[in-house]
């Protein structure tokens, strides 16, 4: 894991193109490769995804209220976030790629061009950080789990929303700017082991197009020397990652545009350490330096803190905590008692622990840096043991209910068509036992920790070589509370409550 | 850098959207209107349940029915199919079937695998045709 990697390293060429052609690359894998590397892969990927979506969106509305037998809710809550979790930690942001949502959008665009950029004030993670947030707190207060026509709205809703603001606004303002589920990914992403990046970086030195980010049009030139209304043959990267410059996976939706653009074939996806862009300082493309972006550092306390709170949300203890703040408060109804305990987890929490160890990391190594300076360095240290709870908890959703689909999917067809075409459901299909499942969870967040600590030490050590035990003993301590909060969470009994009972 | 995306098509734009408004928010009316009604059921039989320990708890329980018709007497099945879920999906269901200990009384035990809110389906053949289904719901099963 290197800490200092400059951010440009890939014009360089030398070594680096050395190292690049050793990688493993998925898109000389055989079959596989030569699949993505079809111009019309993502696009194959999309169409199934999007019609698995419309057979949601159908049984969300038309099938059983009941969550259990439905595919919606089912789909949703257990394969969707278990599945994109596992891809995750596993490959890569496969699920942008074939995110279905955009695809409604791609097809409209042949018709209706997008008028406006995107608005510069917005132009940060801000209202994806919103948009997540008030999903968590959606979630809860109005038990999605457990209802498949909420859930059905929120599926529609996106789609809506994908298609609107993306019809609006030019490039992919929705993605980067506005889909919270793709900021999980952004996030989540940083631990996985592929990455779309520049095989040799001395070829990118010698690029005078740049068609991994301009794209390329027809041939052919307008009277005022502009692109004007050519049409696209390719596009480029529509999230403005410059490839020789883009760092990690961050704001990557492995559209693999940059793939088909580049003129000389020399983008792959290639293995890297997990975690490793996680301890690179400087600038990178599109993004900037993290150190400097708040919004960053606000998405990644949610990312980290909301991880610990969905996961308190389902054990008994929350529902003491609920009833207790009611008879204190006499409120009566759940949702200020909600959103006092987000703003406890995702305002207060953070505020204390990781401005107290950024208070103790700067009076130790006698830093000149700021406190938000210090926060904003090591906060995204805490990424890999985010992910490891979101791993743990969607993880034990989806191992241990990964077969439940089939005997739901055998009654909807059953009930749809009146026949079993695809047998009787067999309701007896679950998923791992709970006793198989626990140790794994473990596994997650040992391995989330160790992650931390890792990247802990990294940035410690860039920021005081001299004294990097003392910069990073704040960080790894909260880090290993962190890790201990969520063990306790995994070790209280489940008690998946829709119900508040106040008083 | 030029942006690659091609600039604004004809005025037509407008146009476009005037036709898609409605069509748009038709289909939200539509989506929004077809809600499934889960708040009555037309079955006219009354279920009251009891459980063995109360408040049941995570483990085998005891399961006591107590079926009536809007009259008051007891309705008599035979047997009483019974499926047990969690509110949340993604967790296998569990089944058990009750025996009619007394006119209008079903009793036998059920399992229940995790703490939270649970519902029962309930369901039988009433003599002479027609099924008989119910949910109830099983708010607060304890964790062990």
């Amino acid at each position: 894991m290197t800490a200092t990697r400059p951010p440009a390293p890939k014009f360089s060429g030398g070594s680096a193109a050395a190292d690049g052609a050793a990688r493993f690359d998925l898109l000389r894998v055989p079959v596989v490769g030569r699949f993505l590397r079809w111009r019309g892969s993502r696009t194959a990927l999309q169409i199934p995804v999007l019609l698995l979506s419309v057979v949601m969106i159908a049984h969300a509305f038309f099938g059983p209220a009941l969550a259990p037998k439905n595919l919606a809710a089912l789909l949703t809550w257990v394969h969707f976030r278990g599945g994109i979790v596992l891809v995750l930690l596993f490959a890569g942001n496969f699920f942008c790629m074939a995110c279905p949502f955009m695809l409604p959008r791609q097809w409209a665009r042949r018709w209706v061009s997008p008028r406006w950029n995107w608005p510069r004030s917005l132009r940060n993670k801000g209202p994806a950080i919103l948009l997540f947030v008030g999903v968590l707190f959606f979630y809860e207060w109005l038990d999605l789990w457990a209802d498949p026509w909420a859930t059905g709205v929120l599926i529609v809703g996106y789609f809506a929303a994908a298609f609107l603001v993306d019809l609006l606004f030019r490039r992919a303002s929705f993605c980067k700017f506005v889909c919270p589920v793709g900021q999980f990914n952004f996030l989540g992403s940083t631990m996985s082991p592929l990455e779309v990046t520049v095989r040799d970086p001395g070829v990118c030195g010698d690029c005078h197009t740049k068609d991994c980010i301009r794209g390329r049009r027809a041939p052919g030139a307008n009277g005022d020397g502009s692109a004007g209304s050519r049409p696209i043959l390719q596009r480029g990267c529509e999230l403005d990652l410059f490839q020789p410059r883009k760092v990690g996976n961050l704001d990557c939706t492995f559209c693999l545009d940059c793939v088909y653009a580049c003129p000389h074939d020399n983008v792959g996806i290639l293995v890297r350490l997990p975690g490793e862009e996680l301890a690179v300082g400087g600038t990178r493309s599109s993004i900037g330096d993290l150190d400097r972006r708040k919004d960053w550092t606000i998405l990644t306390v949610v990312f980290v803190f909301g991880a610990l709170l969905n996961a308190f949300a389902m054990i008994s203890p929350v529902y003491s905590l609920q009833q207790a703040i009611a008879r204190a408060t006499g409120l009566t109804v759940e949702w200020p008692i909600l959103g006092f305990l987000f703003a406890l987890a995702l305002i207060v929490e953070p505020a204390v622990l990781l401005g107290g160890a950024a208070w103790l990391t700067r009076r130790a190594v006698s830093s000149s840096l700021s406190l938000g300076a210090i926060l904003k360095k090591f906060s995204r240290s805490l990424v890999p043991l985010g992910f490891g709870v979101w791993l743990a908890h969607y993880g034990f959703h989806f191992l241990t209910g990964a077969l439940t689909v089939i005997p739901v999917a055998q009654q909807a067809v059953r009930v749809a068509t009146g026949r079993e075409l695809l047998g009787a459901p067999r309701w007896q299909w679950g998923g791992l036992p709970e006793s198989v499942v626990f140790p794994m969870e473990l596994g997650f967040l040992g391995l989330g920790l160790l992650g931390t600590l890792m990247v802990g030490w990294r940035i410690a050590s860039e920021l005081a070589p001299e004294r990097t035990f003392r910069a990073f003993a704040p960080w790894a301590f909260v880090s290993v509370l962190l890790f201990a909060s969520a063990c306790w969470i995994l070790t209280q009994p489940m008690d998946m409550r829709g119900t508040f009972v106040a008083g | 850098m030029p942006d690659p995306i091609p600039p604004n098509l004809p005025a037509s734009i407008s146009r476009r959207w005037g036709r898609l408004a409605p069509l748009l928010f038709g289909g939200a009316l539509m989506i929004l209107g077809c809600r499934p009604n889960t708040a009555g059921t037309a079955i006219d039989a009354q279920a009251t349940i009891e459980f063995d320990p109360s408040p049941p708890a995570v483990g085998r329980v005891g399961l006591k029915i107590v079926l009536t018709d809007t009259a008051g007497q007891p309705v008599r099945l035979g047997h009483l199919e019974v499926e047990g879920n969690m509110n949340h999906a993604g967790m296998r269901p569990v089944f058990t079937r009750l025996e009619e200990v007394e006119p209008g009384r079903y009793a036998g035990p059920i399992e229940f695998t995790m703490g939270g809110d649970w519902f029962l389906l309930l369901s039988g053949q009433i003599p002479g045709g027609g099924r008989f289904d119910k949910k109830v719901d099983v708010p607060g099963v304890k964790p062990k």
